[in-house]
């Protein structure tokens, strides 16, 4: 992998440079919190910026888009509507998140609108510094080695850059002038020390060792009964979650033409509608069987299937749901160390 | 309804005529509306009506007096689908906003005292599913335009309006709007039905619950929570009320203290 070094004040000449790869979309202040928004101004870029509401995936896969038109002529790819993208500001945890959606979206099912998107979206990477609600460290996705075009490291003055993609290379390319290839013993040394010093930075007390057997001793216990007593059905902890991935597809006909649109939209296991099927039946019709869903597919069901939680510990989760239901919550419960829900 | 354009009748009961109001404001669709559908009856928006057999029924209002339901009987006699229209038709309405209360006579008395009516059989504000079967809801204070286009291409092409069985939140999400609930400002969304695109939090408002209660509303948790932000029971309760109606009404019996 290539490693290179750019000065932190040469930062908004290198998004500059390389503007021609796409619209350059970075986490600006939302309110008290943050969202990815499209950069009218570089002067808005912040690299130290916090967790955004909603997590990258809201690029792959849009809230709501339209697959394609159709009219009299037959069908009609809305993916042309496809924008290239830069992305500044991703965190690890999310990276990791984009890296799950991979599995579900481009191996054994190839979902084109996905693919599309993550083709056209760049993604450049930063270190960042946990917060209270981080726990990336927990599930093992506190560093990313794949999954992005650049990646940037604290290093002082400057950012240790990673180069992770071909794209990445010509966007350094791009901006040649700006990057120095001569990484001293005492850089390595600094990003080192720097490293030593994020670890110690992780300061929420959760545990999930043993959770999948934990999750299979307590199937029955009957905190699920109480999560589900409080839990809104709001479907907020899927929406933000990185690595939540389902949807639902619906048809908007044009009103007296023969056209219309087929769109697809986010859906969530949380929502009561998710598991009704034809002829009326709701086989998760009760919120405890689906909070049990939700839970034990992230911390559980996807480690046998693909040998990770789906969990990356972003901590949205925590910062998101009205009645804090969340990842540390129902742990510390099913652990016995806490009781959030009497 | 393939060849020939379905029949469709546009009626108001009590209630302050928005949703027709809404229809007549499709400025740039309304042609389109009139070449989809033959629209027999629309008092607000044409004089010659005729008042037979209908392939649908758009009906506003809530039920408050026997004039009401013996026209919605009416209605409903005569139409092969019917959809309530807006919050007082689906709901009751803000007419309704005391029905957790019971004693509809008492409360006129306490108001009117003893005048006389001119509408003497006035009563109860109830929704049009209180009286007669209802076929589908496009809620709402008033309703969405956009909405109402799409449940009438939905339904001349033979479906039925789409019935939002999720909360605003989601939309909210969509629209990825920092969530007020949690800044202890009394969002009541997770408890009223999507399909609004969460316009008041959009706004910064939170929500108030116009398009009623969602399927599945756990108003027992969110009466808790907003307990312990420190909102009084009767601050909780009234803005549940403000549009939820009977349908909330019905939900805020249940729970311990909510009642007066
Ligand atoms: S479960 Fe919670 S902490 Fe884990 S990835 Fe999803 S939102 Fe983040
Ligand atoms: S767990 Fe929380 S955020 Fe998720 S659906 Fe339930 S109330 Fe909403
Ligand atoms: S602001 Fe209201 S509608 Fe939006 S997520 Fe929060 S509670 Fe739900
Ligand atoms: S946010 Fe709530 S009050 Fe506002 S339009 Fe939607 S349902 Fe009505």
């Amino acid at each position: 992998m290539r490693v290179l070094k750019l000065r932190k004040k040469d930062l908004k000449k290198m998004l500059e440079k390389i503007s021609s790869f796409g619209e350059l979309w970075a986490p600006v202040k939302k309110g008290d919190k943050f969202a990815f928004q499209k950069i009218d101004n570089l002067n808005d870029v912040d690299p130290n910026a916090g967790r955004t509401i909603l997590p990258l995936k809201k690029f792959m896969v849009p809230p709501r888009f339209s697959m394609f038109r159709y009219d009299k002529d037959g069908y009609h790819e809305q993916l042309g509507e496809v924008t290239d993208r830069v992305v500044f500001g991703a965190h690890a945890c999310d990276i990791n998140g984009l890296l799950i959606l991979d599995k579900v979206f481009a191996e054994e099912f190839s979902d084109p609108y996905y693919i599309e998107r993550r083709k056209r979206t760049a993604i450049i990477g930063v270190s960042c510094v946990p917060d209270e609600f981080c726990f990336c460290k927990e599930t093992n996705t506190d560093t990313v080695d794949e999954g992005y075009d650049l990646f940037f490291s604290e290093l002082g003055d400057d950012f240790l850059v990673w180069v992770g993609s071909s794209k990445g290379d010509d966007m350094v390319r791009a901006a040649e002038e700006l990057f120095d290839e001569n990484i001293s013993v005492k850089d390595i040394q600094k990003f080192i020390e720097w490293k030593k010093w994020r670890e110690t930075q992780f300061k929420m007390d959760i545990d999930l060792t043993a959770m999948p057997d934990i999750f299979e001793l307590k199937i029955d216990d009957k905190v699920w009964e109480k999560i589900g007593e409080k839990c809104l059905a709001c479907g907020s902890c899927s929406m933000v979650c990185p690595t939540c991935n389902c949807f639902n597809v619906t048809d908007t006909v044009a009103l007296g033409k023969m056209e219309g649109t087929r769109d697809r939209c986010w859906d969530a296991c949380t929502l009561h509608e998710y598991s009704l099927v034809a002829g009326g039946h709701n086989f998760r019709g009760s919120r405890a069987d689906r909070m049990k869903l939700w839970y034990t597919h992230k911390l559980q069901a996807f480690i046998g299937e693909f040998g990770k939680p789906s969990c990356v510990g972003c901590g949205r989760c925590i910062t998101t749901c009205p009645v804090d239901i969340n990842v540390k919550t129902v742990a510390k419960t099913l652990r016995g160390e806490e009781v959030y829900f009497k | 309804m393939a060849n020939q354009l379905p029949r469709v009748g546009i009626y108001g009961l009590t209630g302050c005529a928005g949703d027709q109001l809404t229809i007549i404001n499709c400025e740039d669709e309304i042609l389109a509306l009139f070449g989809a559908a033959d629209i027999r009856s629309f008092v607000m928006a044409k004089s010659d009506n005729t008042e037979d057999e209908m392939d649908v029924a758009f009906v506003e209002g809530s039920v408050s007096t026997e004039e009401d339901l013996s026209m919605l009987k009416d209605i409903r006699k005569r139409s092969k689908i019917l959809i309530a229209i807006g919050g007082c038709a689906s709901c009751g309405g803000p007419q309704s906003g005391r029905a957790l209360e019971k004693n509809w006579k008492d409360r006129i008395k306490q108001v009117y005292g003893n005048t006389k009516f001119e509408i003497p059989d006035a009563k109860e504000h109830q929704p049009l599913s209180a009286h007669v079967k209802v076929d589908g809801v496009i809620p709402g204070c008033p309703i969405d335009k956009g909405e109402f286009l799409r449940a009438v291409s939905r339904i001349v092409n033979g479906d039925m309006p789409i019935a939002y069985k999720y909360p605003v939140c989601v939309e909210c999400k969509y629209n990825e709007n920092e969530c007020l609930l949690l800044k202890g400002i009394p969002c009541i969304g997770p408890l009223t039905a999507a399909g609004c695109d969460s316009v008041c939090v959009n706004h910064n408002i939170p929500c108030v619950g116009c398009r009623g209660p969602v399927i599945e509303a756990n108003v027992a948790s969110e009466y808790k929570l907003l307990l312990e932000k420190k909102f009084s029971k009767e601050d909780i309760v009234n803005r549940a009320m403000m549009f939820g109606g009977v349908k909330m009404a019905e939900l805020l019996e249940n729970l311990k203290g909510a009642k007066k």
